[in-house]
């Protein structure tokens, strides 16, 4: 993830947050460089053509899966040169997110970049810190029990998109509305105002929406649930 | 109230028995359940859960009759019965065709209209239904429909099992191996539909759709089994027509709908199981308990309402006590030196499916909704029959090639006419003769005739062309070995050298640069990822890629420059191959603008099985060129090389019956004069055969049957044909001919076993 004040720490560090996403309010999506040379353009080119190789006769809205099996998730240090990423054995969501997107649209479709922010858990963001601090990269999108994340939304009906993680190679779940690895808070860089809708989510693009935690099921009595609850 | 229920099998590919008990008790819990199981090796009849459990002698051991009146009269004493097993329920459903009020499983009608692959009375719902077809027709056509759908197809049983068929010698030992398991013929091919598998559950009772639920699969068994799941409401649009169906049919019982969808998000239907599904204890926990639905309805009596737990559920492994009534049965002892029990089945299911598909043949599935008509003997090219009847066999020395004059000058004939076709005042399409398919001299000079270039892999291939006739600027060198042997390498101008490897590559400039090798074209022969190959220039990493382009910009920029493509299109399918040329084509507009180099001319093809070369239409091939012209603006010639496609149906093989052998049940070995020597590619792809009668000299083709045909080798796998049906009255002497033997059958022939 490419942010120039990468390890300065953003301006809302410390502050008591009220929505997950505030942290990461002003953070811009990730950029691959590009040296202006022959090296990063073989690299772009590779990435198109080996994508639609790839797709195997397959519908073009099919995930780029084939990106996470030959680059691992894992931290990268930006800026980040399109020769440099795809030269990788690993590469972090950023990356992942620019490199689907270039894919994606080379196919003809609609993509636009996805910012996402996740519920883990401490155990989990105090490994991944652990993981990304003894490469030197940056930590900037861990907290104690969410995190940032990138991916991308492709646009598979009028006005309607499926989000793409492309560092875990899966479509994520709009289902999903709490727990852990569920998303707390999408924003996806469009150039539209229209609201798109991801499952039953209507998302305003270019601002975070959050993701409604479950109701609690009308249906389920109080003896239903305390017996729920108990086994 | 008491409630019998079956299909408890409980393992890696469980029936539904055990979470229709769980469902069914949650919704009436003073209600006596009672597990109906034909084994006692199945787990699942140590369930805590059943208050008794009626455990029968396997289906090959019990006695339907007696048993049915066992049933019917349970029946007729109130209680319901909830069947977890699909031949069960069609047993049921043969047993009391009028149905009972008591039974909840579907009437033979409904069943009928059911059966897969069609399932007829889903036409409603918003499904499509995978492309299939029977394996009542021709292994031809079997091995044509395969290749059509990429190899990516599913061999399926009348009931239950699936293989995956990614070849012809898979299919052949899938079809034996479900064939003896389920004592039928009656399989059927289904092309796979990539996607994400998801079903509907339903409940219904007397044509009133009671509750259905959505679930799509979120973990998978090694069998592709639900482990994990979301449960959901169905959509609006699937649950109008689904409620419309079910009326149609007056279903009766549960009901799966097993789908998959696909990436534009089409739903397609694999099949409908006449039953709940093994996952129908997590749409309870979801809070739609269907199995309550449907004995409250049947009963009369008010369920307890479904408690909504999560909407998502999995699975664990659990052990559970062994009943002391029902102590665990010993293993049966592994055949001697093999490995493992032999375990499948332990209810004699397979033995219930030949007593019923007796009684009821319609059941079986792949019977119904093919509509194309079958034939289940190859059909035979009328230039065929013209070419052996021009052979006098009582001078035809055993086994013998025979080549097919007529056929080979036609299809080279058309092939010439079709490249005309395509050619325009920008773009020469041309045809490309691939000596080592077959570098019989007639071959070659048909291609020379026809103006086809000749295209070498070694420099003996290429002084065989230059022999027949062909100008060295009719010759196109490709391939590792083109340097072997050393010191022929002509110095004349040739049409096109391809180099395999970037070392081949600088081989070719040095050569080149020191007046050794001349060509008016020079290229690379490319490598696309996700195929699997050794040929051409690898381009699956960036840093390959780079070095191509490195060494594109080290040709002699005197001479032209072109790309070589080819891929077995019978390997790979032929869908998957035009993708591949549509996938070539955009490796080539990369490698034009990161090199800088113009491609001035394409040479694509290899490995066309003959139908699909011959049968496609020009359209196909017209589109194609306009591709590459909108892409790749400054080709100015096409090479097409369709491969085996020119040789393969020009020769057949003639043999002998040396002795026939008839064994048990019809089976039957006949031991001919040729051998797999002659025919090596047996096992890759079905040869069309004929049996000259040797009393009428008529030719009768040759269908499926039960006869295997020996070679004359003393080698085990000298087997040149499985599961063939000798026409009546064939004896020793009789001659029998092999159609489509001439392309690598007949170049990679070997002599062997003849002293």
């Amino acid at each position: 993830m490419y942010l120039v004040a990468d390890n300065a720490r953003g301006a809302g560090e410390g502050a008591a947050a009220s929505l997950p996403s505030d942290r990461w309010q002003d953070f811009p999506y990730s950029t691959l460089s590009h040296h202006g040379e022959l090296c990063c353009e073989i690299a772009r080119e590779w990435v198109i053509a080996n994508d639609f190789a790839q797709l195997n006769g397959g519908d073009r809205t099919t995930g780029p899966r084939w990106m996470r099996a030959k680059y691992e998730w894992g931290p990268s240090v930006w800026p980040l040169h399109w020769c440099e990423a795809v030269s990788r054995k690993v590469i972090d969501c950023g990356a992942h997110s620019a490199l689907a997107h270039e894919a994606f649209v080379a196919r003809g479709l609609t993509a636009y970049r996805a910012q996402f922010v996740q519920r883990y858990s401490a155990d989990a963001t105090a490994q991944w810190r652990l993981k990304w601090g003894g490469e030197q990269a940056s930590d900037h999108w861990l907290t104690d029990d969410v995190i940032y994340h990138e991916g991308n939304a492709l646009l598979v009906a009028d006005g309607v998109v499926k989000l793409w993680d492309g560092s875990a190679g899966w479509w994520l779940n709009p289902r999903q509305t709490g727990g852990y690895g569920s998303v707390a808070s999408v924003r996806i860089f469009a150039d539209t105002d229209q609201p798109l809708r991801w499952g039953e989510h209507r998302i305003v693009p270019n601002t975070w929406h959050q993701i409604a935690a479950p109701a609690v099921e009308p249906a389920m009595d109080e003896a239903q649930s305390s017996a729920f609850f108990k086994k | 109230m008491k409630i019998y229920v079956s299909g408890l099998y409980s393992g890696g590919n469980p029936q539904p028995g055990i979470g229709i008990a769980r469902s069914v008790r949650e919704a009436f819990p003073e209600a006596t359940m009672v597990g109906v199981e034909y084994s006692n090796r199945v787990s699942g009849i140590h369930w805590d859960g059943f208050d008794d459990l009626w455990i029968q002698r396997p289906w090959d051991e019990l006695d339907l009759e007696a048993y049915g009146e066992r049933v019917t009269e349970e029946l007729d004493a109130g209680a319901l019965w909830i069947s977890g097993s699909d031949l069960e329920a069609m047993w049921l459903a043969d047993l009391l065709p009028e149905g009972h009020p008591n039974l909840l499983a579907p009437s033979m009608p409904a069943l009928r209209r059911i059966t897969k692959p069609a399932v007829e009375a889903a036409s409603g719902l918003p499904v499509k239904i995978p492309t299939h077809t029977s394996t009542d027709r021709s292994d031809w056509d079997l091995h044509a429909f395969c290749r059509q759908h990429n190899w990516r197809v599913w061999l399926k049983g009348p009931y239950y099992d699936a293989a995956r068929t990614p070849s012809w010698d898979v299919f052949e030992a899938a079809r034996n191996a479900l064939t003896k398991v389920w004592s039928t013929e009656r399989l059927f091919l289904q092309a796979h539909v990539t996607g994400y598998e998801e079903s509907v559950m339903l409940s219904a009772y007397r044509g009133e759709l009671l509750g259905a639920v959505s679930m799509r699969k979120r973990d998978i068994t090694a069998e592709g089994k639900t482990w994990a799941g979301d449960v959901s409401e169905v959509a609006p649009e699937f649950l109008a027509p689904l409620r419309a169906m079910v009326k149609d049919l007056n279903w009766t019982g549960g009901g799966e709908l097993e789908m998959v969808r696909d990436a534009g998000g089409q739903l397609w239907l694999l099949e409908m199981n006449p039953r709940f599904p093994a996952w129908v204890h997590g749409a309870t926990l979801a809070g739609h308990n269907l199995p309550g639905l449907l004995v409250e309805r049947a009963s009369g009596q008010r369920a307890q309402p479904a408690a909504h737990q999560s909407d998502e559920f999995t699975r664990i492994v659990l052990e559970v006590p062994v009943r002391d009534e029902f102590p665990l049965p010993p293993l049966p002892e592994p055949f001697a030196g093999a490995v493992g029990h032999s375990m499948k089945h332990p209810s004699g299911l397979t033995s219930l499916a030949k007593k019923l598909h007796k009684t009821n043949p319609e059941l079986i599935a792949g019977s119904a909704g093919d509509d194309e008509p079958h034939d289940p003997l190859p059909a035979i090219p009328e230039t065929f029959i013209d070419d052996i009847r021009s052979y006098d066999f009582a001078e035809v020395q055993t086994p013998q090639f025979l080549f097919m004059d007529s056929t080979a000058s036609s299809l080279f004939r058309k092939a010439a006419e079709r490249s005309h076709r395509l050619s325009t005042n920008g773009v020469t399409v041309a045809s490309g003769y691939s000596i080592k398919t077959n570098p019989d001299e007639r071959l070659i000079k048909l291609a020379l005739n026809n103006g086809f270039y000749a295209e070498a892999i070694s420099l003996l291939e290429l002084h065989k062309a230059l022999e027949v006739g062909f100008r060295p600027d009719q010759v196109i060198l490709n391939g590792p070995g083109k340097w072997w042997p050393e010191g022929m390498m002509p110095r004349e101008r040739m049409h096109a050298v391809f180099c395999d490897s970037v070392a081949d590559l600088d081989r070719v400039v040095v050569a080149m640069n020191a007046g050794e090798l001349s060509a008016a074209h020079v290229g690379v022969r490319i490598r696309t990822p996700n195929i699997t190959s050794r040929f051409g220039i690898p381009l699956d990493s960036p840093a390959t890629f780079r070095k191509l382009i490195e060494a594109v910009k080290r040709l002699p920029t005197d001479t032209a420059f072109g790309v070589h493509f080819h891929m077995a299109s019978a390997n790979v399918g032929v869908a998957q191959w035009w993708h591949l040329l549509e996938s070539m084509l955009k490796w080539c507009r990369s490698i034009e603008k990161l090199s800088g180099r113009t491609i001035e001319i394409l040479d694509m093809g290899g490995g066309w099985f003959p139908d699909d070369w011959h049968a496609s239409e020009d359209g196909k091939f017209a589109t194609a060129v306009d591709t590459v012209r909108t892409m790749l603006p400054g080709v100015r010639e096409i090479v097409s090389e369709p491969g085996k496609a020119m040789a393969q149906p020009s020769m057949a093989l003639a043999m002998r019956v040396l002795e026939i052998q008839e064994h048990e049940e019809d089976y039957v070995e006949a031991v001919v004069d040729a051998s797999i020597a002659e025919l090596p590619m047996y096992f890759f792809y079905p040869h069309r055969m004929l049996r000259q009668c040797g009393e009428t000299g008529e030719l009768q083709p040759i269908g499926r049957g039960k006869t295997h045909l020996m070679g004359r080798l003393c080698m085990e796998h000298d087997i040149v044909a499985a599961n063939v049906e000798l026409p009546e009255g064939t004896r020793a002497g009789d001659l029998l001919i092999f159609c489509d033997a001439g392309g690598y059958d007949r170049s990679m022939s070997y002599v062997f076993g003849r002293g």
